[in-house]
């Protein structure tokens, strides 16, 4: 593998923009000629749609259920936009079994295939599901896959408290050398004080605001439209913003 | 019907696989899961409980601990224990609880050691997998973590074992008569992992010219020794006259020129391949008249030594059929991996002549032959009576001297 590869974990809370800026985040790594892998870690198995014209993938977790270890890595990691490397870890049911687990296992399988060593990705972007509620979400901070972790939050208070969660999960989990935390990720809504309230957060775990994203219709349009706003718009603010936001993470 | 088991029994679990091998090794050994995982273990799959000291604990892990993954309770009592009781090294098993809530058991034994000052491993394992693959990550980890550091060949020629435990060798003396067929062929006693030896020998592994693997537990364990020091491996289980005479020539030839890496039985021809002309024996020669193989079921390393002794002495066709995990290296061409019931029930359809624990009996067909192969990880100590050291049984004796085993005695007769 790629010993120099720079792996990071996109945590916040349920629909602030997670796997829009993820997927607008690999585009722009794309651009610069990097080879990108992105992992969506959340049972809706949404997180790389915007890279494959809406078109979901085969989950890790569903291809295990239906073929035990008999699979490739070619079977569960598609190339999507930019030729991004595609992969959903996939989960249970609704209201059954346990997505933590299967994140676990998931990540787990993807590692004993040797996904890393094949693909030799120059940046990994592991996309969580909303919030650390259980050990499986955890895993992507864990030793030996994301080095760092980014939280995206607006100013809304109920971001705020999930990103404040997570940051306190990466700061309790230090002693275990799991991801250092990397910053926060600003996705505007345009609530009052909003930059003034993430500061203040990011001042609590001694962090910054590593990048933002201004509140968008160019953003909702894209997503309506099954697509990432970097390549609709690739000239636009937005895509200039996130394109700050790689070479601040990826320098 | 696959993933079930609902004529016989199961085999040992993976956690158990990893305490049966640090079980001598002086370290504080502890599942973590809820209580009753450990009176599994010593009532079942492991005969030194009671006549040897060691230090194998259950953390008890309860409902409400797991439920709220109170990592910091089994992290206090463990820097606790060992603090009182000074092992050599702590082991952090997984089970099936701390599997489904995803502890981290590595990062967890982290934390022991930078409390504790004493070198902890954390084992990933999960009561799901079997015994086998415990094993192997447990001498693995041992062989990692402390055979480690220069070191040069011993002056005297010397060997070590390694996959030696009793879930696949019991306590009948087979691990003395490995010693002493060893010893016979010029080596000095190397390290053992693990019966007999202490960590410190076992950190000394790397002073040994060669390692003779005799379980697949013992194959990884030497994959990293022969990275680490070059000592080529061999595998095999010095079983019967003529194999054990093949498997000492290998094993000298790879403790002299240091190269060779494989398992002895790969090489033995087929019973009835052209070239082999044994000398007459009428038990022999009749029963070579049958052309179902002898089926053989076991560990890969056991079995397919048994299966090649039972070849090249008496001619007798054989397959191994193998339910726990093995490699390919480790089996001959035309033996099988038999991971499920259904697997074993299949290869039986017509058998004739099977060597199995005693509680396969119940898949083999009535007309079949049947001889004990009792083995501890299967059916522990029902069949102690009848588990006997293989490696000083005379094949034809045991193929031909009246020791088929009785019909219809096994758990339903």
């Amino acid at each position: 593998m790629n010993q120099n590869a720079l792996k990071i974990a996109v945590y916040g809370k349920g629909g602030i923009g997670k796997s829009t800026i993820c997927s607008a985040l690999s585009l722009a790594l794309a651009e610069r000629g990097l080879k990108v892998m992105q992992i969506g870690c959340d049972p809706k198995a949404d997180s790389t749609m915007s890279l494959r014209a809406g078109r979901r993938l085969p989950t890790v977790l569903a291809t295990m259920r239906e073929r035990k270890d008999d699979f490739s890595l070619e079977d569960v990691c598609l190339e999507g936009a930019g030729g991004v490397i595609c992969v959903e870890a996939g989960g249970p049911l609704p209201g059954l079994g346990c997505a933590g687990r299967g994140i676990i296992t998931a990540l787990e399988k993807l590692k004993a295939k040797g996904v890393y060593g094949r693909y030799s990705p120059d940046a990994v972007i592991y996309d969580v599901l909303g919030d650390v509620v259980c050990g499986g979400f955890s895993m992507p901070m864990r030793s030996g896959f994301a080095d760092r972790v980014y939280i995206v939050t607006s100013g809304e208070n109920m971001s705020i408290y999930a990103a404040a969660n997570i940051a306190s999960a990466v700061r309790n989990f230090g002693e275990r050398g799991y991801a250092a935390l990397g910053g926060f990720i600003l996705n505007r809504r345009d609530v009052e004080n909003e930059r003034e309230k993430v500061l203040a957060l990011c001042g609590d775990f001694d962090s910054e605001i590593t990048g933002e994203l201004p509140l968008s219709e160019k953003i909702r349009e894209a997503e309506a439209r099954g697509k990432s706003f970097m390549e609709l718009f690739p000239k636009s603010e937005e895509a200039e913003c996130v394109r700050a936001l790689s070479r601040a993470i990826f320098t | 019907m696959r993933q079930v088991t609902g004529l016989t029994s199961t085999y040992s679990s993976d956690e158990f696989g990893i305490c049966s091998a640090l079980f001598e090794l002086g370290g504080l050994v502890v599942m973590h899961d809820a209580s009753g995982c450990n009176s599994t273990y010593t009532t079942h799959d492991e005969p030194r409980w009671y006549d040897m000291d060691s230090m194998v604990y259950i953390s008890a892990v309860s409902e409400i601990e797991a439920i709220m993954g109170d990592d910091d309770k089994l992290i206090r009592d463990v820097v606790s224990a060992a603090r009182e009781l000074k092992p050599r090294f702590t082991a952090l098993i997984g089970a099936p609880i701390p599997y489904m809530i995803g502890t981290d058991l590595p990062a967890v034994a982290g934390i022991v050691e930078e409390e504790t000052g004493i070198p902890s491993i954390g084992f990933p394992a999960n009561g799901m997998g079997l015994y086998t693959k415990g094993i192997s990550m447990a001498l693995a980890a041992v062989t990692e973590r402390f055979a480690q550091g220069e070191t040069g060949r011993s002056r005297e020629p010397s060997m070590n074992v390694i996959g030696l435990t009793p879930l696949d060798f019991s306590l009948n003396g087979t691990a003395e008569s490995i010693w002493r067929w060893a010893e016979a062929l010029g080596f000095r006693r190397g390290a053992c992992m693990a019966m007999g030896s202490s960590l410190d020998e076992i950190s000394r592994a790397g002073e040994a010219h060669v390692n003779l693997v005799v379980s697949y537990g013992g194959l990884e364990a030497a994959r990293i020794l022969e990275r680490r020091y070059g000592t080529p491996w061999i595998a095999g289980v010095p079983f019967g006259k003529a194999f054990a005479e093949r498997l000492g020539q290998l094993v000298l030839e790879a403790a002299g020129t240091g190269g060779r890496e494989m398992a002895a039985y790969r090489s033995v021809p087929r019973a009835g391949a052209a070239g082999r002309d044994p000398a007459p024996n009428p038990a022999r020669d009749a029963a070579r008249g049958k052309e179902s193989p002898l089926l053989v079921v076991g560990e890969s390393v056991y079995s397919a030594s048994f299966a090649a002794a039972v070849e090249l002495e008496l001619n007798i066709p054989t397959r191994v059929l193998c339910p726990v995990d093995t490699e390919d290296v480790l089996l001959r061409e035309g033996d099988r991996r038999t991971p499920e019931e259904d697997d074993l029930i299949e290869a039986f359809r017509g058998a004739e002549r099977v060597a199995a624990d005693p509680l396969f009996r119940q898949l083999v067909p009535e007309t079949a032959e049947f001889f004990d192969l009792p083995h501890e990880a299967f059916s522990g100590r029902i069949y102690d009576r009848v588990n006997r050291n293989m490696v000083d049984v005379p094949l034809d004796g045991f193929i031909f001297g009246g020791t088929k085993a009785p019909r219809g005695k096994g758990p339903r007769g």
